[in-house]
């Protein structure tokens, strides 16, 4: 691994960003998974192991709310980022996050490709499952937040909107966390971990480099862009030290037992999984 | 010049020190709501027997005999059998005329109202809200649960303070997928049904893209592993 090429892809306040959300958001998956199946034998285990139902839903607000603050220091990250002076080009810039019309182009020749009609597209910095995976986050939070902090205090919450919201919002509430337990754990899962070009893990996330040669296979736009822009030299860093990548793997792979467990959880209890 | 800085200092021990009681003292107001507030009251009428009858206006018995279509039903509009049962959301026994009424339980007629948010997280059976035989009808006027007082006398035993908005919350919720839930709570209907396509919708293209993608790369690797010892 050590006289590997490798560039940089994600600088260390994305991978905190990243760790962040992962760790934050097991935790709610976990507690929120023990409330809705608390009339379960299962969920009342989880349920005492956290020390009870008031114990659970304290911990599941707590680091809710937690989760809302860090969204929030992200929110500002960005603001800081965009360069207001030239807003159109920061926006639409290859290496913005906002989904563009190639983005759909990728789409339909990914397709093609997948039924051995053409080429795979040619992918630069961002691809658009990766854009998704972002923006799918990006709309999760602020619905699963708003919804969330309306659920804290059912009575605070009723003096400025009629009481029958809150069955609304608690079924806003699960479907979209189910919706973000079953996108992760099926969906961002195998596209991270299974898929053949990625097996046993994708490192990037986590060592925030990845090997030369992979990109201009899998990016081969961005790494013409680097070139161009006389930028490859810089991006170059040194590989991860092995202790490092020990402990992703065992924790990347931790976390990965836990989705698939709560996932196949999910599966037994499918009967108890309500959303209303 | 120096009896002003005296002042000043004085001045700013005197904000501190205010501020410091502020910590200390006890918050008189709601020390003095708990005496008078209405709902505390409230709370305590199960205890007090014919509390109600007392205080409140009575509705009159008379009513017309006339009977105005789809307004006003006529004074005997029923079959005897009919007239027995009635329409149970106004009876004051709204199980007046149920078979072996004594020898039942409540869910063996509600099991679907028995799967609610109350009875599995709060342990809260159906006679703490429904009050002790004979239970009236919810619409009955005196009714606990009849919505004019439903939160004062129900909601408030445990939600302290909860006003005629918080009682509209639904506790027995209507399946959110049925069409008959688009008439009785149509936002609760189409919430349903938008978050239902997009979870449908967003699972069902990645899984499909995802399975489709996960088989083309084994694809891949297995063709060229068949080529390879050819090439040779």
């Amino acid at each position: 691994m050590n006289d590997q090429v490798r560039i940089i892809r994600f600088k260390v306040i994305h991978r905190l960003f990243h760790l962040f959300i992962m760790v934050t958001f097991l935790i709610q998956a976990v507690t929120g998974l023990g409330r809705l199946l608390y009339p379960t034998t299962w969920g009342k285990a989880l349920t005492n192991f956290f020390g009870g139902y008031e114990s659970i839903s304290t911990i599941h607000i707590r680091v809710g709310v937690v989760m809302l603050l860090g969204f929030g220091v992200h929110i500002v990250y960005i603001l800081l980022k965009v360069e207001w002076k030239a807003l159109r080009q920061s926006l639409f810039h290859p290496d913005s996050l906002l989904p563009r019309p190639r983005d759909a182009i990728h789409l339909g020749q990914q397709v093609r490709w997948f039924f051995g009609l053409g080429p795979p597209p040619a992918f630069d910095r961002w691809t658009y499952w990766e854009k998704f995976d972002y923006w799918a986050v990006f709309w999760g939070m602020p619905l699963l937040g708003v919804t969330g902090l309306l659920l804290i205090y059912p009575l605070f919450t009723s003096y400025f909107m009629p009481g029958w919201v809150l069955n609304v919002t608690l079924l806003l509430h699960r479907a979209e966390a189910l919706l973000a337990m079953l996108y992760i754990f099926i969906i961002h899962f195998t596209v991270g971990h299974f898929r053949h070009g990625m097996f046993p893990m994708n490192e990037c996330m986590f060592a925030g480099s990845v090997e030369l040669e992979e990109v201009r296979r899998e990016k081969p736009l961005w790494i013409v862009r680097l070139e161009d822009e006389g930028k490859l030299a810089d991006a170059m860093i040194p590989a991860p030290a092995p202790w490092f990548r020990v402990a992703y793997f065992i924790f990347g792979y931790l976390a990965l037992a836990m989705g698939l467990y709560l996932l196949l959880i999910l599966l037994i209890y499918r009967n108890y999984v309500e959303w209303h | 010049m120096r009896s002003r800085r005296l002042l000043r200092r004085r001045i700013l021990w005197m904000a501190l020190g205010g501020l410091g009681l502020l910590l200390v003292l006890p918050a008189a107001a709601p020390a003095q709501e708990e005496v008078t507030s209405s709902i505390r009251r409230y709370k305590e009428r199960e205890t007090s027997t014919g509390y109600y009858e007392e205080y409140e206006a009575k509705p009159r018995r008379m009513r017309s005999f006339v009977g105005v279509p789809g307004v006003l039903r006529p004074s005997f509009p029923y079959s005897p059998k009919a007239a027995e049962i009635r329409i149970r959301t106004y009876l004051a026994d709204s199980h007046r005329g149920v078979n072996f009424y004594e020898m039942r339980t409540c869910v063996e007629c509600h099991a679907e109202e028995a799967r609610n948010i109350h009875s599995t997280r709060g342990n809260i059976t159906c006679r703490q809200c429904h009050g002790s035989e004979p239970i009236a009808s919810i619409a009955h006027y005196y009714s606990p649960l009849n919505p004019v007082r439903r939160h004062a006398y129900v909601c408030s035993k445990c939600h302290e303070g909860s006003d005629a908005s918080f009682a509209t919350y639904v506790v027995h919720e209507p399946k959110p997928g049925s069409l008959e839930t688009r008439k009785t709570f149509p936002s609760l209907f189409y919430a349903n049904w938008f978050m239902y396509l997009l979870i449908v919708g967003t699972l069902g293209f990645f899984v499909l893209h995802t399975t489709v993608w996960v088989s083309k790369e084994l694809y891949h690797v297995f063709t060229e592993k068949e080529r390879k010892p050819e090439d040779e």
